[in-house]
Order: C-alpha cells, then structure tokens, then sequence
C-alpha cells in the first residue's frame, strides 16, 4: 500500500512523475479512484490554488501542478466512468474568438479540473458555434469565456446572444473572466458569474451549480 | 542639435524638458496598428497612399515623416533587418488586408484558408510549415506553435538557440542606414537591435524559423522556468554573449548615434500579479540583464529600454539595480501600477516611456473629453523633472476610434501649450 499522502505533495510540488506512479500503486492495491480524487487531489489543488493568491505560487508552478495532477487523473477516468461517477459539474471553456491569451482561460480550467469538474477545453479563438456544439455534445451546464483584450470582448457578448438564439442558455451557467473584464462588463453581458483568478473560479462554479 | 532629439534626451536624462517628448511607432512595442495610421492619415489630410507594414506580425503601420510631423511626435524608430516572420522588408507589393489596401514585403506570402483564416510562412517559404495565423475577424496573426515533442533525456539547451547567432554583414549595413536616415531626419532614435530580451515569450515559439526545437511551446516554456532552470541559464548564457558580441559589432557600425535601445521585451506582469518572484526574477533573469546593461553604460551613451506589460511594480527595484534606464508601457491599469506611486518613488531613476493614456478602458471606449482628461492628468503626474516619454500603454489596437487617437495628441500638445511644429 503507497503511502497517498504522496500523491498531495506530488500535486503540490508539481511532480507529475511521481503523482502518477502512486495512483498507479494505490489504484492496482484497491484504493477507490473516489478516494484519491477527494481526500488527496483536491485538497492539494485547493492548496496550489491559495498558495497562488498569495503569491508564493506563480503561473509556472500553477502549471506543473495541473499537469501532476491531469497525469493521474487520465489513470482514473475510465474508471470514474464506469464506476458511473458524477463530476460536480461539466464545463465548456475557452478563449473567445479572435484572441489567443490561453495563460488564464488553462488555469482556469486546471483548477476546475482539480476541483472535481469534467472539463472541455476548446482552446483559443473559439467561436460562438463551437461552444453551442459542446454545450450540446457534453450536456454541459457551466460556459467559461475568457478575453485578454478589449477588442475581443464584444464576442464575449456574442457568444452569450448565439447560445440565447441556439436555445442553450437556459441550461448553462456562464462564468467570465480575463483581464480587462470587470464584474460590471459580466453584468452587462448577462453573465451569470465573473472572478479575477482560477482559484476562486472554482468557488464559483461550485456556487452556481448549487443555484441549478 | 534638433529640438525633438533634444528633448528627448533632456527627458532620458531627467532633465526638464521644453515639452514632454513623444513616440508613436518608434518600436514594435508603441507602435501603431496599420488600420489606425490609415485613419490618422487621412484625419491629417495626408497624401493618399497604402500604408506599410513594418511588423507584419502585429501588423504594425509605418509612421513616416510626414505622418510624425502631423501628429508632432519626437521619435522615430530604427529597427532590425528581419520581421518576426524572419523575412526582410524588401520590394514592397500592395495586399488587400481585408478591405484596406496595404504594403507589405514581397516575401509576405500568404494562404487563405477555407473558413478564412490567413496563414503566413517563415522567411517567406510557402514550403515550410506555417507559423502564424490570423483568424478571420482578427487584425493580426498570432503566433502558430510547432513543439517536437519533447524526450527529457535528450533535452540540449543548443535547441534553443538557434535564434542567438553572430549579427550578419546585412544586417548591419541595414542598421547602417536606417540609423543614418533616422539622423537625418532630426527626430530622437529608439533603436531596436534584437537578441537580448531573455525568454520573451512572444519569441520563444520562434516564428521567424523553419523548424524551431527545443522547447517552444508556451506553457512548456514557463514550466521549465521553474522545473528545469539550469536549461534556461544555459539558454541565457549563450544568447547573452552572443548579445554582448553583437552588441559590440553594432556599436562599432552606428557609434553612439542613436538615444534609447529597446533591448528587452520580456513580460513579467499579469493584471493582478507577477508571472514570477522577485526570487525569481533575481536568480534566473537578473545576471543576465545587467551584464547587457553595464556593457551599454560601460561602452555607449545609449540608455536601456525595458518593456513589460501589466503589474511589475515589484520588479522596479531590481529593474533599476539591473541597469535598465527605462521602462514601459506602465500599465497603470494593473495591480499597484498607480501612476503617482511609481512617479514618487522611481520618478528620479527610472524614466516612464508610456503609461500616458489608459487602453483597456479610456483610450478604446471612452469619449474623447475622458481620453483628455486622463491624458492631462498623466502629464500633470509623469512630466515634472523630465523621466518621461509621452506614450499610450502598448501599441494602439485596430479599432481604436481615430477621434480619440487625435484627443490624446491634441491633449499632450495642450499640455505642453504648444502647437504642433511651433
Ligand atoms: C502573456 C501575454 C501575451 C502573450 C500570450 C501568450 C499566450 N499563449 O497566452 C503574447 C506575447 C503572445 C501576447 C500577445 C498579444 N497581446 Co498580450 N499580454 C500578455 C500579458 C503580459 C499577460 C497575460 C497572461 O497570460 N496573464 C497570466 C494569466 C494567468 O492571467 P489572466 O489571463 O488574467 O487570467 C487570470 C484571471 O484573469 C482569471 N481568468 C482568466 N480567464 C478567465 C475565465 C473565466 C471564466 C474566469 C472565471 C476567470 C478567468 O483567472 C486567471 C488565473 O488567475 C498581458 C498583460 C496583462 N495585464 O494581463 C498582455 C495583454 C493582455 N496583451 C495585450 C496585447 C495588446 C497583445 C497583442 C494584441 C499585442 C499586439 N499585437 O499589439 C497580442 C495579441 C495576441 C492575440 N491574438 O490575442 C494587452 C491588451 C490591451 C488591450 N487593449 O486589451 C495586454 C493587457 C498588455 C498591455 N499592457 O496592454 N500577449
């Protein structure tokens, strides 16, 4: 039996190597993939996710973290698939048209990700009719768009109207952000949620998801 | 000596100067869409005539003399042979950039895609992979990223750079006469010389080569600044003596002709926040930075111009210690970029070449008397003693409306209780 707690620091420390070696341990000595995602994955990005408000974690730790951890949770997927386990939410998310700022909008969805989500990432410069697309492919119920630039918010507006007009928007909840977006702009746009950083995003999505 | 270089360089040297000194286009950096100088020369009247671009990149519009002279601006920019598409901009050919009618280098070649994206190729060669793309309804390219993948073990530090190698004969005969034109014509010289910027992440995808290696990936990238840092020295200290070898090679062709050498474009600011410690920035950055910079003072009367968006409050300090003379766009929009803060306590080392109108609020969305107000408001902080170059924060985007474009000049120069040209 691997000693999990390993798995924390191998998440908190961004070591995907190792991250992945003790899943593949626990996961061939019984330990339930439930387990390993609640008591130890999520409490460690939950950890990653305040050591970057605070500024002890930068952009580069961010990621190494998010990558230990997505290595391990390929290893558990399938089998939180066919165990017909519920994620806390599915999201579709990306960096709307025209803009190629993916720093954020990654983030983001790492940490939704390692806060419990299924997470589709479209990438970036990605336009309205794509997100429609997922919405509908995954049953999604939270949209994430992300904008770095003033010239690319009005499609975050845009994207908002098409997924009004596709007949989606009732069943999502739409969370923005990036940085010139403000919590006034996600009002006017009809968003239904805004933060400034990916560690609150989570918060956040968890709050909306709870609203239904 | 001419009033514009003059003032420029009182400005540099924290002297007051007559009047705040002025830079659009001067760089890739405060430079210009090429919609927007289109607009700007037909407001002034100017000839008609399609304008170049100079940066196809961000699609950046040439200013030329006639256009600086409407607008009475201070600087004008020299910059190097090859785009960031690592072609030359040689024999001019016109393009219809989506309506407006544009110059653009004969190498510029291009395909248009079926959904209508535009995809351009390195040096020109439509057999290479592509390596920029501009998605339909957007105004320039971005950058495509081609990442071999990666073996761990076989890592070489030599992969990535490629990019660093000694400044060739045209090359310099191209710095030659630029500068020579730029002294001609009486303006302040900002000089871009390229090589020393350390990991900007806008050039680590190399779209200027064929078949880039190493790591060029973005994300892969700021990993390894923090999980493989012997790579990244290893990549700095190459690129750095290359650097300080060209440097030398420069200097020798132009001598001490031109005032402000932007040499680093390396960002290191979010909206909120750093993408690194000032650990960090110390350790991995720092050495390489002031070497540069102390080769400069030691050997040049050029002054070094710093480039980093969003909130770097937190590095002035280390800026400063590293030699840098110079810093923009300050982006006082970002996390404590307050405009009187920096002012107060850099104002005396450290010269704010930009932050002079907001752009992510003011400057694209607002009315022309809020991009007034802002603007006299900056000058009343940033003037005082010298130590600053008017400037917006980073290039002015396409879209941006000309009208206020206009009202901030009109107001730098109501500052300044001039006319233009007077
Ligand atoms: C890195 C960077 C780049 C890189 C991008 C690399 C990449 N693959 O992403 C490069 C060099 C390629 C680049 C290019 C350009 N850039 Co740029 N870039 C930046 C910079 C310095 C940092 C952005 C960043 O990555 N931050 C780090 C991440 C972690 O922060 P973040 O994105 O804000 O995300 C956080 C939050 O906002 C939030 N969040 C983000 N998305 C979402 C989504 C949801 C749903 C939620 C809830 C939260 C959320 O959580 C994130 C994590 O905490 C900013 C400066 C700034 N002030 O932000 C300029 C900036 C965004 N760029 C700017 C510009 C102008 C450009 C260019 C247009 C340059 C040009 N041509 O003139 C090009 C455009 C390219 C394009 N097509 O989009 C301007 C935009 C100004 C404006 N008027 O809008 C900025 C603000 C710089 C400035 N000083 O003016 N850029």
């Amino acid at each position: 039996m691997p000693e999990l707690q390993k798995l924390y620091d191998a998440v908190l420390n961004g070591d995907q190597k190792t991250a992945v070696a003790i899943t593949q341990e626990a996961l061939a000595a019984g330990v339930d993939p439930m387990e390993l995602i609640t008591n130890y994955m999520v409490p460690a990005m939950d950890k990653v996710g305040s050591l970057f408000e605070c500024e002890e974690y930068f952009v580069p730790e961010l990621l190494l973290s998010a990558r230990a951890m997505k290595g391990s949770l390929e290893l558990l997927r399938p089998l939180l698939a066919a165990a017909g386990a519920q994620p806390a939410g599915r999201v579709v998310i990306g960096t709307v048209k025209g803009d190629l700022h993916d720093i954020g909008k990654n983030l983001v969805a790492s940490m939704l990700e390692g806060g419990g989500f299924e997470v589709m990432d479209l990438g970036a410069d990605v336009p309205p009719e794509k997100f429609i697309e997922a919405v509908r492919a995954r049953n999604a119920n939270i949209v994430c768009l992300s904008a770095l630039l003033t010239v690319t918010m009005p499609a975050m507006r845009t994207t908002i109207d098409a997924l009004k007009t596709a007949g989606v928007r009732e069943q999502v909840k739409v969370m923005v952000g990036g940085a010139p977006v403000t919590p006034q702009f996600a009002d006017e746009i009809g968003a239904d949620g805004y933060s400034d950083n990916a560690s609150a995003a989570v918060g956040l999505a968890r709050k909306l998801v709870k609203q239904g | 000596m001419t009033l514009s270089r003059k003032r420029l360089q009182d400005s540099l040297a924290h002297r007051q100067p007559d009047r705040i000194p002025i830079d659009f286009g001067g760089s890739a950096v405060t430079g210009i869409h090429v919609s927007c100088v289109a607009a700007l020369r037909d407001y002034y009247g100017l000839e008609k005539r399609p304008v170049r671009v100079h940066e196809p990149y961000q699609m950046l519009g040439l200013v030329e003399d006639d256009l600086r002279a409407a607008m009475g601006l201070d600087v004008t920019g020299v910059f190097p042979r090859n785009t960031m598409f690592g072609f030359p901009n040689s024999e001019w050919k016109e393009w219809d950039f989506r309506g407006l009618n544009v110059l653009v280098s004969k190498d510029f070649l291009v395909r248009e895609e079926p959904g209508g994206d535009i995809l351009i190729y390195p040096e020109g060669d439509p057999t290479a992979p592509p390596s920029g793309r501009m998605p339909l309804g957007s105004a320039f390219f971005d950058t495509i990223i081609r990442q071999q993948p990666l073996q761990e073990d076989r890592l070489d530090p030599e992969d990535n750079c490629e990019e660093f190698k000694p400044i060739g004969d045209a090359d310099l005969e191209h710095l030659k006469t630029s500068v020579a034109a730029a002294r001609g014509s009486g303006y302040g010289i900002l000089a871009t010389f390229g090589g020393t910027a350390f990991g900007d992440i806008a050039l680590v995808p190399a779209p200027f080569l064929k078949n880039p290696k190493g790591i060029r990936d973005v994300a892969e990238w700021y990993m390894s600044t923090a999980s493989r840092p012997e790579y990244i020295h290893r990549i700095f200290e190459r690129q750095c003596e290359v650097g300080l070898q060209n440097l030398a090679r420069v200097h020798a062709a132009i001598g001490d002709s031109v005032d402000a050498v932007f040499l680093c474009g390396t960002d290191f600011g979010t909206q909120s926040s750093q993408f690194c410690s000032v650990r960090t920035l110390k350790s991995l950055w720092f050495p390489y930075y002031k070497a540069v910079n102390d080769w400069v003072h030691a050997n040049t009367s050029w002054k070094c111009f710093k480039h980093s968006c969003g909130s770097v409050e937190k590095f002035f300090e280390t800026f400063i210690e590293a030699g840098f003379d110079i810093m923009n766009p300050v982006q006082c929009s970002a996390a404590g970029m307050e405009p009187e803060k920096l002012k107060a306590r850099y104002g005396d080392r450290i010269v704010f070449w930009g932050g002079g109108v907001d752009t992510q609020k003011t400057l694209p969305f607002g009315t022309p008397e809020q991009v007034r107000v802002e603007v006299l408001r900056r000058c009343e902080i940033f003037a005082p003693g010298g130590g600053f170059v008017f400037d917006a924060i980073h290039n002015i985007q396409a879209g941006t409306p000309v009208d206020n474009i206009v009202a901030m000049l009109d107001a730098v120069h109501e500052f300044n209780g001039a006319q233009v040209n007077a």
